[in-house]
Formats: C-alpha cells, sequence, structure tokens
C-alpha cells in the first residue's frame, strides 16, 4: 500500500540525502570536492603556522624544515597536495559548468573521469616526491 | 511553497556568486604559495630566499588578497556542508555561527602576521 505523503508530517527534505541517491561518477567528483574541500580548511592553519616559523630566527627555519621533513608531516603534505590538485582540477571543472561549456552528461562523465584521474597521478607523483 | 528552516540558504545567488568569485582568485594565487612551499621544502630556496619574497611589499598585497579570498572560499564552502548535513537547527545554527567567529578571527590574525614579519 502506498502511504498518502503529507508536507505536514514529513518537512521538506534538505539536499543531498546521501543515502537515496545513486552512486554516479559525477556524483562522487561533487563528494570529493567537498571533501577535499574540508581537508584543505584544515591545512590554511598549518600553512600559516609553518609560515610564521619559517619567518622566525634562523633556529625556526631549521626546526620548520626538519617538522616539514618528519614522517607525519610529509603524510599531512601528501594528503593536503593531493586534495588540492583535486580540488583545484575539478574547481575549474565546475567553472566551466557553470559557464555553460561541456554541460553534456557524456562530457560531465568524461571529465569527472579525467579529473579523478588527475587527481590519481598526483597522488602517486607526490607520492614519489615525498619519500 | 517549501518553508525553509532556520539557519538554511533562504537565497543561494549570492553564495554561489561569492564562491565562482573567490574560486577565480584562488585560481589564480594558489599556485603561488604552493610552489613556494614546494621550493623551501625540497631546499631550493633558504631562509633569506623565503624572505626576500615574503617581505615584498606586492607579496605581503597578495598575501593579504589570498586570505581574504580563502575565508569566505571557505567560509561558504563549510557553510553550505553544514546546510546541507547538519539536519539539526539546534546543531546546525550555533555551528555556522561560531564558524564564523573562528574563520574571521582566523583571519585578523593571519593579516597581523603578514604585515608584521620581517618588520
Amino acid at each position: 500500500m502506498q502511504q498518502k505523503v503529507s508536507h505536514r508530517t514529513h518537512p521538506a527534505p534538505l539536499s543531498p540525502r546521501l543515502s537515496i541517491y545513486r552512486w554516479h561518477i559525477p556524483m562522487i567528483a561533487s563528494i570529493a570536492h567537498r571533501a577535499s574541500g574540508a581537508v584543505l580548511v584544515m591545512f590554511v592553519p598549518f600553512y600559516l603556522w609553518v609560515l610564521h616559523g619559517m619567518t622566525g630566527s634562523p633556529e625556526d627555519f631549521d626546526q620548520a624544515l626538519l617538522f616539514l621533513h618528519s614522517p607525519l608531516c610529509r603524510v599531512t603534505l601528501w594528503m593536503a597536495a593531493v586534495a588540492f590538485i583535486y580540488h583545484f582540477c575539478n574547481g575549474i571543472r565546475f567553472l566551466t559548468l557553470d559557464a555553460g561549456w561541456c554541460e553534456s552528461k557524456q562530457m560531465m562523465r568524461l571529465s569527472a573521469y579525467i579529473v579523478l584521474l588527475i587527481a590519481m597521478l598526483s597522488a602517486l607523483a607526490f607520492g614519489w616526491l615525498l619519500w | 511553497m517549501i518553508r525553509k528552516d532556520t539557519g538554511t540558504a533562504h537565497n543561494g545567488l549570492k553564495d554561489w556568486y561569492w564562491q565562482r568569485l573567490s574560486a577565480v582568485v584562488l585560481l589564480v594565487m594558489l599556485p603561488l604559495p604552493f610552489f613556494l612551499l614546494i621550493a623551501v621544502y625540497s631546499g631550493a630556496f633558504n631562509q633569506f630566499d623565503l624572505l626576500d619574497i615574503l617581505d615584498h611589499f606586492v607579496s605581503r598585497l597578495l598575501h593579504t588578497l589570498l586570505i581574504l579570498a580563502i575565508i569566505v572560499h571557505a567560509y561558504i564552502g563549510l557553510k553550505v556542508i553544514f546546510e546541507d548535513y547538519v539536519h539539526s537547527t539546534l546543531l546546525r545554527v550555533p555551528l555556522i555561527g561560531s564558524m564564523l567567529v573562528v574563520t574571521s578571527g582566523f583571519g585578523i590574525w593571519w593579516l597581523a602576521i603578514i604585515w608584521a614579519w620581517g618588520g
């Protein structure tokens, strides 16, 4: 039996409901944009803190540089770099979509694949650079 | 008409516009600190090279513009995420409010540091 949905008992849902949507590549690209953005927000204080150390005394600079090369920091830098590359490329993708270019379903899927591929390649490249 | 809950966007156009505007600014500017960080990390730049760049008036100006764009971009981005996924009004409103305080306070702190270093 189909239930009658009343708007009084069911207020308009706040979008997006991840549990309802079917997972597909452009949607994954969109969610990854948010996730990488959240990672990058946390990197901003880190960047300032490192820069603050590096503009201090020569000892501060050496210490900051030593800290950057510590294993834990390398992982942090790797995550931030990959998130940055992804957010940057997908941001360009979003801007082109907003400009009305490449809006067809196929093009959106293709560009999402390309951006995710670039992110994966950058993950490998940064992994290689940082170790 | 859909009644919007408290602490959700009533008009998304402004958010959308500022998010794009700050995105374009960041698109142009962010590669600079990115490569600067790589140069310092790899040892290609020592502290003098770094300070030479950061002390310059133009860099301070660019850094100021950068932090303003980052604050706008990060605040709207996080706000939209909270609006979408935090469904409890009692949780969402203080969350967005405190985020505004933290991001703007952080921005002021950063500006103070940018204009203070090197003297």
